[in-house]
């Protein structure tokens, strides 16, 4: 490589992770016009002390963006660590092509994947609950009475969710998936032999730290974690989103998903 | 300018300007960040609906033949927080669009910037999320 492109390349690169990372991990700008509420564009997130519950417990209640893999779920790890995929794995990935993604064809995201949409997580004493806007217009629930995972289920998207704090975290444990979402746009796969330990920790009132454990000996060597962040989205209020109204257009979209 | 440094430029510009992370899907996966289409023409519909807003726009060559082309919006929560309403772009409108055109050569695009014949934009801002406010 030429002097020049060793120059210019970091730019390159820099500029597009910026745009990557402020899409997937930071709400936009604080340019919200009249009369458009706040929301995709509205005021910066808040950095004071998180608020607790009368129980005690952190409150983690409001409108997050982000806090997931979107488009690779490898922006999630470790500086340097590769994620320890299968190789035969690796070739189901490979063939995927993008229209399949069950995103783009309106189905869940299932865990840890998110998207462009806002989402809030709201607590009640038995229960935690993660509404989402979009892609599904659906929502988690996570039991928080102490309960065990079930011997026996039919796996599903969201799977079978447990939670407990640990000090200010909590601490959400799912087994139960289906083998049908995908980990990002592009393709990245796991089988119904996954286990999640997702771990929500609010460093401040508006930063929501998930560090993701990802277990599943039927598609990976190892277990890895992924670390995202989620922003809050202050004054937001979730909308209707179905996706289902008109997504006649899937078929426009080509190639294969690795090269979203 | 050196051709090496056009290269850069333009690579920059392609990173800036497609937005990475579309609505439910690639962005990249439909639509060719490096074909990019600028169409006038009158709207002929508009729909208002998920997961995607989209408008259609009669183009008239220069013989007169008609060709409808559909433009893909954000979805309309997207677009409505950034302060567009389903009444911002209306049947008739003569609409001048800059785009990315969809891969597989269909008369589809993604719409980046949509300007009424007054100079006024209505819609700017594609899947991605990433419209700008109302320039009024």
């Amino acid at each position: 490589m030429k002097p020049t492109s060793l120059l210019t390349l970091p730019l390159v690169l820099a500029v597009g992770a910026l745009v990557v990372v402020s899409a997937q991990q930071t709400p936009p700008a604080p340019t919200s016009p009249a009369g458009a509420g706040s929301g995709q564009r509205g005021p910066a997130a808040p950095t004071g002390p998180v608020k607790r519950l009368p129980n005690g417990k952190v409150d983690l209640s409001g409108v997050w963006q982000g806090g997931g893999p979107v488009g690779d779920i490898k922006m999630g790890l470790a500086k340097g660590e590769a994620l320890p995929i299968k190789p035969e794995w690796q070739k189901i990935m490979d063939a995927r092509q993008s229209k399949d993604d069950p995103e783009a064809n309106c189905l869940p995201t299932g865990v840890p994947r998110r998207d462009p949409y806002p989402w809030r997580i709201l607590q009640t004493d038995t229960h935690t609950f993660l509404l989402f806007e979009g892609n599904i217009h659906s929502y988690r629930q996570i039991f928080m009475d102490g309960r065990k995972h079930p011997a026996d289920f039919d796996p599903s998207w969201y799977g079978h969710s447990v939670g407990h704090w640990e000090g200010d975290t909590l601490v959400v444990d799912t087994v139960g998936f289906n083998d049908k979402f995908w980990f990002d746009f592009i393709g990245t796969p796991h089988t119904e032999q996954l286990h999640t330990v997702e771990r929500y920790t609010r460093t401040n009132l508006g930063t929501l730290v998930i560090e993701t454990t990802i277990d599943d000996p039927g598609a990976y060597t190892r277990p890895f974690k992924i670390t995202f962040t989620a922003r809050l989205r202050p004054g937001e209020e979730l909308m209707e989103y179905i996706c289902n109204e008109n997504n006649g257009f899937v078929h426009h979209i080509t190639g294969p998903a690795k090269e979203f | 300018m050196r051709a090496k440094q056009l290269c850069v430029l333009v690579a920059m510009s392609a990173a800036l300007w497609a937005p990475r992370v579309s609505a439910h899907h690639s962005f990249a996966a439909e639509y060719d960040a490096n074909k990019p289409v600028t169409l006038k023409g009158t709207v002929s519909k508009v729909e208002w609906t998920n997961p995607h807003a989209r408008f259609y726009v009669d183009v008239k060559d220069d013989k007169g033949a008609v060709t409808t082309w559909n433009f893909e919006l954000a979805s309309p929560n997207v677009l409505r927080r950034n302060g567009w309403t389903r009444t911002s772009l209306n049947i008739g409108d003569e609409v001048t669009v800059e785009g990315a055109r969809a891969k597989d050569g269909s008369t589809m695009a993604n719409a980046r910037v949509v300007k009424l014949a007054d100079g006024r934009r209505v819609f700017a801002g594609s899947s991605g999320g990433d419209a700008p406010p109302p320039a009024n």
